[in-house]
């Protein structure tokens, strides 16, 4: 007998796996589920894995504090090969688990894999999801630069509207009262040893469950879930027609978990690291700080709420789709499984995704925020000037200085916060622009009070010029009656003081 | 799973066997710069100025600063005075740090210094009689009225006639606006980027810098409120922050 069989005997005597190993990768999985719908599951383990690894060799170079954190990413980033080919494995890593734990989710609920017998897994599912989006939140902190400081800002005014402890859940969560370098020790704990470590716990005991439970058979119409003969059923099914998962079915779950790996490292290539954006200084004001992007909803909806119902929503909405989540195999627990006969699952899942995704697009150009630079940076359309008279080229020079670009695009660029203003002057007439500029209204400030009656003139007659050649000017019918009835002089004329 | 590993073992044999121009790779410095750390020149024209001047200093709503003939006119030191306090009057903003604005004193020079190696060609235009930048405050209004009618009318309209085919410049809300410098620079560098001659491209020779004065003076003299004799009470230029707090803020989410 060779020596390494020897020494697998000898330890194999001792610890006894061999057994189980083989009846868990030769156990007969129903045929149609080694499908390439089943392969998600396992994709998110393997994820979870690389995180591990790849975290583990960031944390050998990452300094957890709050002076240091930033610039060891530049060392990362700069200095050490490859440095930022790891950090781009391990952030797009990141969102690719966020992305296939979401798809895994929606395929399981899809499939009606939470009922009878695997509520608890779907249980343990729910809390991997939390995770998972946890680890995300928490890994981004640990880049500690200004999306890092936006991030925490978005968590302390969530959790600030708490009532009554408010307050103290803000300083619960950020060490203190400000962010600072415990709020960077608080995460880094969090992300580093607290989650990963009740993930794994929770990740196996998940795989066990399926390995205990088999895996879910692929739904039919008609065939319904009921509690007194779905196992017997099961194993019926498995015996029949099932094929072991060593071979049968484990070839797809590893192709498909080595192309996303793959993916992982081509983003990472291509794209390159994710941040870290700029020092986190709040004296630095010409930032647009962005989250990463599973968080952009967040921001939309909170932009988009009504700020009077924002604080209930904010608080309680989140409460609510947890305890769904939770609850649902418990309610919904037996019966049909198939999607053809589950109309209202489909819906919800099509809603929500197209929910999801129009907030995240949404949140990638960050319409409500303004545009910090747009005054200064962004050129007045060169078209617009060449054929402005002196007094409208003033106006322009209102235009910018005014900031009216940090939300106003003209030629496709500035601000998005208020509508593009490059024809503008076909919807409004002078009267509606003098009223929009000095009263503002509808989310634009009033500045009334910040222009002279000389640049309001200049402004108006400015915006005025915003037209394409090809499309009249709107002019006001009722003053055009007043005019003919009380004609004003023909021609104007250069004024000239006497 | 092994094929994952597989395959990222592939992909590191390849970077590390020397593809040092991926796409990922981040470029030298910080992804994002401090602000005050920025001195190139073209970014801080690009980020503070092209909004008002035009992207390439002309073509923009204000002074065509790319405008030869501007570039032999001015200094560095009144450059540099210019963008960190500001043109008094007009609505050029302060841009130092020290008068409210947020360029530092190295960033105002980085910017004089990129505006004089890209648009100044010499002082070939020196010879040329090339009037004064600063008003010596010696401009006669009567006289002015006259070279106005002889200079300017063809294009602007006659004073108190109809107004000519490049706009108005007697307007009073237009007088307001105007810094008296800028109606200077304004003659004697003209437009170029808008089709206004500059001083020397007259009906018949080019004005001088006594007739530059004057007409200087008639403008002034037309600005609404000027007190007789006077040109105009120079009214402190605003910083750029302050400009920035007039803004509200709007936060997003975070509100
Ligand atoms: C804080 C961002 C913000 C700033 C700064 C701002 N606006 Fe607006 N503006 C808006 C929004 C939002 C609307 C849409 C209002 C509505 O829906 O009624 C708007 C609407 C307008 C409209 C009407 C457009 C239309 O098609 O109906 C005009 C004109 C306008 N703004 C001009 C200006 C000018 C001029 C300035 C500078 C003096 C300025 N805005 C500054 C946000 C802004
Ligand atoms: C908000 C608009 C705005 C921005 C941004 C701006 N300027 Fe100006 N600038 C003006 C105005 C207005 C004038 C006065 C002339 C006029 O009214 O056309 C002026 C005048 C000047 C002058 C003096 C012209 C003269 O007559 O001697 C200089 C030099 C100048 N700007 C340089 C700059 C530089 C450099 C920057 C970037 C750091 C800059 N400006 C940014 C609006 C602006
Ligand atoms: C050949 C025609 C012509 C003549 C002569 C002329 N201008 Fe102009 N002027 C223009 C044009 C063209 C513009 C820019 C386009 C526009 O405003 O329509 C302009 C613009 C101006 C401006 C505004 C500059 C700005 O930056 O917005 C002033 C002030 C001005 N002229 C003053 C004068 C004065 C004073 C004279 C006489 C010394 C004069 N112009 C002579 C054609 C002329």
């Amino acid at each position: 007998m060779p020596w390494y069989k020897q020494a697998y005997d000898w330890v194999e005597r001792r610890v006894q796996l061999e057994g189980f190993v083989k009846e868990s990768a030769e156990h007969p999985v129903p045929s149609k589920t080694a499908s390439w719908w089943y392969v998600f599951g396992s994709a998110s383990f393997v994820l979870l894995l690389l995180q591990i690894v790849t975290g583990i060799l960031l944390a050998l170079v990452y300094v957890p504090s709050a002076g240091s954190a930033w610039s060891s990413l530049q060392v990362l980033n700069h200095q050490l090969p490859l440095g930022w080919f790891l950090r781009g494995m391990h952030g797009w890593g990141s969102n690719f688990m966020v992305a296939v734990v979401l798809i895994h989710m929606c395929q399981v609920f899809l499939f009606g894999a939470y009922k009878f017998p695997r509520e608890l897994t779907w249980i343990l599912g729910v809390f991997l999801l939390l995770m998972t989006l946890g680890m995300a939140f928490t890994g981004q902190v640990l880049r500690f630069d200004q999306d890092a400081y936006w991030g925490l800002g978005i968590g302390a005014s969530i959790m600030s509207r708490v009532p009554f402890i408010g307050r103290q859940l803000v300083e619960f969560m950020l060490g203190g009262p400000i962010i600072a370098g415990a709020t960077l020790s608080r995460f880094f704990t969090l992300h580093v040893f607290v989650i990963p470590a009740t993930m794994l716990a929770f990740a196996s005991l998940h795989v066990w469950l399926v390995l205990k439970l088999g895996i879910n058979e692929w739904p039919t119409p008609g065939r319904l879930v009921k509690r007194e003969t779905y196992i017997q059923e099961y194993n019926e099914l498995t015996h029949k027609d099932g094929v072991p998962f060593f071979s049968g079915a484990i070839w797809k779950d590893a192709m498909f978990s080595a192309g996303i790996v793959l993916a992982v490292a081509v983003c990472a290539l291509l794209l390159g690291p994710i941040g870290p954006t700029g020092v986190p200084d709040p004296t630095i004001v010409q930032t647009v700080p962005k989250p990463d992007f599973f968080f952009l909803w967040i921001y939309s909806a909170l932009a988009f709420l009504p700020p009077s119902i924002e604080t209930p929503v904010m608080l309680i909405a989140p409460v609510i789709g947890i305890i769904v989540m939770l609850v649902l195999p418990f309610v919904a627990g037996l019966g049909e499984k198939s999607w053809y006969r589950r109309p209202v699952a489909v819906l919800l899942v099509v809603v929500l995704a197209a929910g999801f995704a129009t907030l995240t697009h949404l949140g990638t150009y960050v319409p409500w925020s303004p545009q910090m630079d747009g005054w200064s940076a962004d050129p007045v359309p060169v078209h617009f000037v060449d054929q402005t008279k002196p007094l409208e080229r003033q106006g322009a020079i209102v235009f910018q200085q005014k900031q009216c670009r940090n939300c106003h695009q003209m030629g496709g660029l500035g601000g998005r916060r208020g509508p593009s203003l490059d024809d503008v002057a076909t919807r409004l007439t002078e009267d509606q622009l003098v009223r929009q500029v000095t009263q503002g209204g509808g989310n634009m400030p009033a500045y009334g009070k910040t222009l002279s009656p000389a640049q309001v003139t200049a402004l108006v007659a400015f915006l005025e010029t915003l037209h394409p050649s090809n499309q009249p000017v709107a002019i006001d019918a009722s003053r055009h009656v007043a005019e003919t009835n009380n004609p004003a002089p023909k021609e104007p004329v250069e004024a000239i003081r006497p | 799973m092994r094929a994952g590993v597989f395959a990222f073992a592939v992909s590191c044999a390849l970077l590390a066997s020397g593809c040092n121009s991926l796409p990922g790779k981040p470029a030298p410095g910080p992804e994002v710069p401090r602000p005050e750390s920025i001195l190139s020149p073209q970014v801080l024209f690009a980020q503070n100025c092209s909004g008002c001047h035009g992207t390439e200093g002309q073509h923009g709503p204000a002074t065509p600063l790319a405008s030869p003939v501007y570039q032999a006119l001015v200094d560095d030191a009144t450059l540099r005075r210019v963008i960190s306090r500001g043109l008094p009057g007009s609505m050029m903003p302060a841009f130092a740090q020290s008068a409210g604005g947020e360029l530092t004193d190295a960033q105002v020079d980085s910017i004089v210094r990129g505006i004089r190696a890209k648009w100044n060609k010499g002082d070939a235009l020196k010879v040329a009689n090339l009037p004064p930048y600063a008003d010596d405050g010696k401009g006669d209004a009567k006289a002015g009225e006259q070279v106005y009618a002889n200079n300017c009318a063809n294009c602007h309209g006659p004073a108190g006639g109809k107004i000519g085919e490049a706009g108005s410049v007697l307007n009073p809300d237009f007088m307001t606006l105007m810094a008296p410098q800028t109606f200077r620079t304004t003659v004697i560098v003209g437009r170029p980027d808008l089709g206004m001659p500059d001083w020397r491209d007259q009906m018949d020779s080019p004005m001088t810098a006594q007739q530059v004065s004057d007409v200087v003076a008639f403008l002034m003299a037309q600005k609404p409120n000027a007190p007789a004799g006077r040109t105009q009470a120079p009214q402190a230029t605003q910083g750029a922050a302050h400009q920035r707090a007039l803004q509200p803020r709007i936060s997003g989410g975070a509100r």
